[in-house]
């Protein structure tokens, strides 16, 4: 079955740990995953600058990897992504921002993404909150 | 068409529960996750609510989260990741409460 995921917390919070252990559990039952969107606070479980505490896991390296390894389709939303200061290089460039923070594997789209996503996968599955 | 409803706030900050009881269909599901979890701590009021609303075999709760909170599942049966993904499934739609 298809699978799209949408994450509208930042990596500090429970239920983007919550959204990656489902995200793995459906690869490893045969699933498949057509997108991950990053929404709202989403973002920033995106961003290449977070740095966790010693003793906490590091939810945005491990989003990072775990979209590298398996190559996944993973979505920013660029107006929630802008607001909240996770810029790729273009957006950095064009807005004379001092900082990337949004290197590969994520793209940096539109909301479109999230309802084309809804509309290909068998299911949407949405993770927020604690 | 049938959905299963996820909750992950704590029943003790706002009504999210109450109102998806409301909405619950008879053929719907309710899965507790993070904080929503504490709904299932016997002898309080969101307990009780729970057991009134007699969803018998259609309320599921995050074992992991159960596990950290030292709550019993009693009410609820206790899943695991890859036992979320198959409710996911069995049911049309999921419907988290943001």
């Amino acid at each position: 079955m298809k699978f799209a995921i949408a994450v509208f917390s930042p990596a500090h919070a429970p239920s983007s740990r919550r959204a990656l252990r489902f995200a793995e559990a459906a690869l490893a039952g045969g699933h498949e995953i057509t997108r991950l969107f990053f929404y709202q606070d989403g973002v920033h479980s995106a961003s290449a600058n977070v740095v966790a505490p010693q003793d906490e896991q590091d939810v945005a390296a491990q989003w990072r990897s775990f979209v590298s390894h398996h190559q996944l389709d993973a979505v920013v939303c660029i107006a929630a992504a802008l607001r909240r200061g996770v810029l790729d290089e273009a957006e950095a460039n064009r807005y004379q921002r001092p900082a990337v923070n949004l290197p590969k594997p994520w793209e940096l789209s539109g909301l479109g993404q999230l309802h084309e996503a809804a509309q290909v996968a068998d299911r949407l599955v949405c993770f927020g909150g604690d | 068409m049938t959905t299963l409803h996820v909750i992950s706030h704590s029943p003790f900050g706002d009504n999210r529960l109450t109102s998806c009881l409301r909405l619950l269909d008879n053929q719907d599901a309710l899965l507790l996750c993070g904080d929503a979890t504490y709904a299932l701590k016997p002898g309080s009021e969101p307990y009780r609510v729970l057991q009134a609303a007699g969803l018998e075999q259609r309320l599921f709760a995050l074992e992991e989260d159960l596990q950290a909170r030292a709550i019993p599942d009693e009410l609820a049966k206790a899943v695991d990741y890859p036992a979320f993904v198959a409710l996911s499934l069995h049911y049309d739609k999921v419907n988290t409460w943001l």
